[in-house]
């Protein structure tokens, strides 16, 4: 009997267990989200400062606008200097001079830079000058320099702040480098942790099914013989498939004469041999089940009466041959067998009836001197209608005696 | 005396050839000036192989939509009129382009989609005063709402479009 401990834990208690394990394995993909979150944050943080500081190329702000406010006005000192007369297609000089100032103009420029208000006053005279022709070719060329060197001097101080924003920015980076390496590294094991947790979990759990699957299994097995018992018989009428199975009530003549002569040793000894030969004689191709005491039964696909007579005698025949001693036999004979049988098509016939079928047939065979073998006839147990109306009370009874045996193997 | 009365000669001469040089100059800057200001007193729209000018006076006159913005290349608010430009490409092109090419004045070109959108306003005028080329003008868009973007960094209003002379439609 397996201990009170060693009995499956309650329904309530696998539920627990069960949310347990959900939770743990919660954490770690909650652990693994964050891990991938975290990625996807810092990636998106880093992204749009590397698109500021070094995708600026082709577009508004690509070039610095002083260097191209310079470029226009060294244009302009260069059309002046070099062209005689003035290149007049394109017609450049003021619109060079005015996208200059345009691009010159700038707010920030205006509060950062002292020289940029000096300077755009003095842009802004010299193109009233040009446009009106007051001013000579080296006078404007010499009024263009200080324009030139206040842009030139922004051009420097605004690559300086660029290079501080680049280098605060590759600081910045590394800071989240590292935080993004440990936070990547601590939250990676805590998924690891709870993904082990997890596992620990899942083994205990399979652990306790494969406990529990064992323990079925050995509650579902005579202990002595290794053949299953009452349990093991239901459970395989139950699942049998709808064909022609023929049962078989085996009986040993005189055991309790044997046990009481050999002891109870020899009769275990005996049981195992008996029971190894029966599976034997039916070729292999039975279940065999203890069924309490001396009493087997075997359970057998089996197409119909003739081939069902035909395991019963090769069964007798075989224990004849083997010839196992009998000292307390009252009729001076070896072990031999009483066998009550029956043929029935599971899942159609009342289990109950066809065991009360072949275990009269059984009890014909001891009422008529034992060592022989009878089939019962299944005609009444085959339909219900009529099993019903002859015995339904006797067979509530044997339906509870079997579970109530059931029960005791189990237990 | 006749050396320094040659050196006379050849200093009047050269006088005279530097004020010759310089009145062309002036001929040829005042020339310059003018077609240059004609020339970015229009923007040429393309499409395909079709090509219009228009003028950038009639704009004004059609600019009636006026707002208030906060200029960040200027650090001020500012009272603009101008035109939606949803508007203006679905006049001029019939519908709006998935893209535009743009060229500029001082010779900056982009090509940018997503102009469906009626955020996005074509400027011509600033405090009142219409635009021109050393305002940023005479045509510009700029968007109206810029959400949450900081005004104190330029480069988050990189995609504006300063001294507009071309738009060719991308289909």
């Amino acid at each position: 009997m397996r201990p009170a401990s060693s009995v499956p834990e309650p329904p309530q208690s696998n539920s627990l267990k069960g949310k347990r394990y959900v939770s743990w394995l919660t954490l770690s993909l909650m652990s693994f989200i964050a891990l991938m979150i975290l990625v996807g944050y810092e990636a998106r943080w880093v992204y749009p400062e590397i698109r500021a500081y070094f995708s600026q190329t082709g577009n508004l702000t690509g070039q610095q606008l002083a260097t191209r406010s310079r470029v226009y006005l060294q244009e302009v000192q260069t059309e002046l200097l070099v062209s005689s007369p003035p290149a007049q297609d394109p017609p450049f000089l003021l619109t060079r001079l005015e996208l200059a100032y345009g691009l010159f103009d700038v707010a920030v420029y205006r509060q950062t830079y002292s020289c940029v208000e000096p300077s755009l006053a003095q842009l802004d005279r010299l193109m009233s000058r040009l446009a009106q022709g007051e001013v000579d070719e080296v006078s404007a060329v010499r009024n263009l320099l200080a324009p030139i060197q206040c842009l030139t001097m922004i051009e420097m101080s605004q690559s300086d702040l660029r290079g501080e924003a680049i280098n605060e920015f590759a600081d910045d980076t590394r800071r989240h480098q590292v935080v993004l390496t440990f936070a990547s590294l601590v939250i990676f094991l805590l998924g690891l942790v709870f993904w082990w947790r997890h596992e620990c979990q899942l083994r205990r759990t399979r652990r306790a099914t494969l406990q529990t699957l064992e323990w079925m299994e050995h509650a579902m097995r005579d202990p002595l013989t290794g053949v299953g018992n009452r349990s093991a018989l239901h459970q395989d009428v139950l699942a049998a498939d709808k064909q022609s199975h023929g049962l078989l009530l085996v009986d040993i003549d005189y055991f309790k004469q044997y046990n009481d002569t050999l002891g109870h040793p020899r009769g275990d000894e005996m049981l195992c041999r008996l029971s190894a030969l029966i599976d034997e004689a039916l070729n292999h191709e039975a279940s065999l089940y203890r069924l309490g005491g001396d009493e087997f039964a075997a359970l057998l696909p089996c197409g119909n009466r003739k081939e069902l007579a035909h395991y019963c005698e090769g069964v007798i025949e075989r224990v004849h041959q083997v010839a196992f001693e009998h000292p307390a036999h009252p009729d001076q004979k070896p072990v031999t067998l009483s066998l009550g049988a029956v043929c029935f098509v599971a899942g159609d016939t009342d289990f109950s009836l066809v065991y009360e079928a072949a275990d009269k047939a059984l009890y014909h065979v001891k009422a008529s001197g034992r060592d022989g073998w009878k089939m019962a006839d299944c005609k009444s147990c085959t339909s219900r209608s009529v099993c019903g109306a002859k015995g339904s009370s006797e067979r509530r009874i044997l339906a509870r005696d079997l579970g109530k045996k059931a029960l005791e193997e189990r237990t | 005396m006749n050396e320094r009365a040659a050196g006379r000669r050849a200093f009047s001469w050269c006088k005279a050839f530097t004020m010759w040089r310089l009145h062309c100059f002036i001929l040829a800057l005042l020339a310059c000036s003018s077609a240059a200001l004609a020339n970015s007193q229009a923007i040429t729209l393309i499409n395909g192989q079709k090509s219009i000018e228009l003028s950038v006076a009639e704009l004004r006159k059609s600019a009636s939509l006026e707002f208030s913005l906060y200029d960040p290349y200027q650090a001020a608010d500012v009272e603009m009129r101008g035109i939606p430009f949803r508007d203006f490409l679905i006049e001029h092109f019939g519908s709006v382009p998935s893209a535009l090419y743009f060229t500029a004045w001082d010779d900056y070109a982009v090509s940018l989609s997503g102009w469906d959108d009626p955020d996005w306003i074509l400027v011509t005028h600033e405090n009142n005063q219409p635009l021109t080329l050393r305002g940023r003008g005479p045509l510009r868009l700029v968007e109206r709402d810029y959400a949450d973007r900081d005004t104190e960094n330029l480069r988050e209003f990189n995609d504006w479009l300063w001294m507009i002379r071309s738009i060719e439609a991308k289909w």
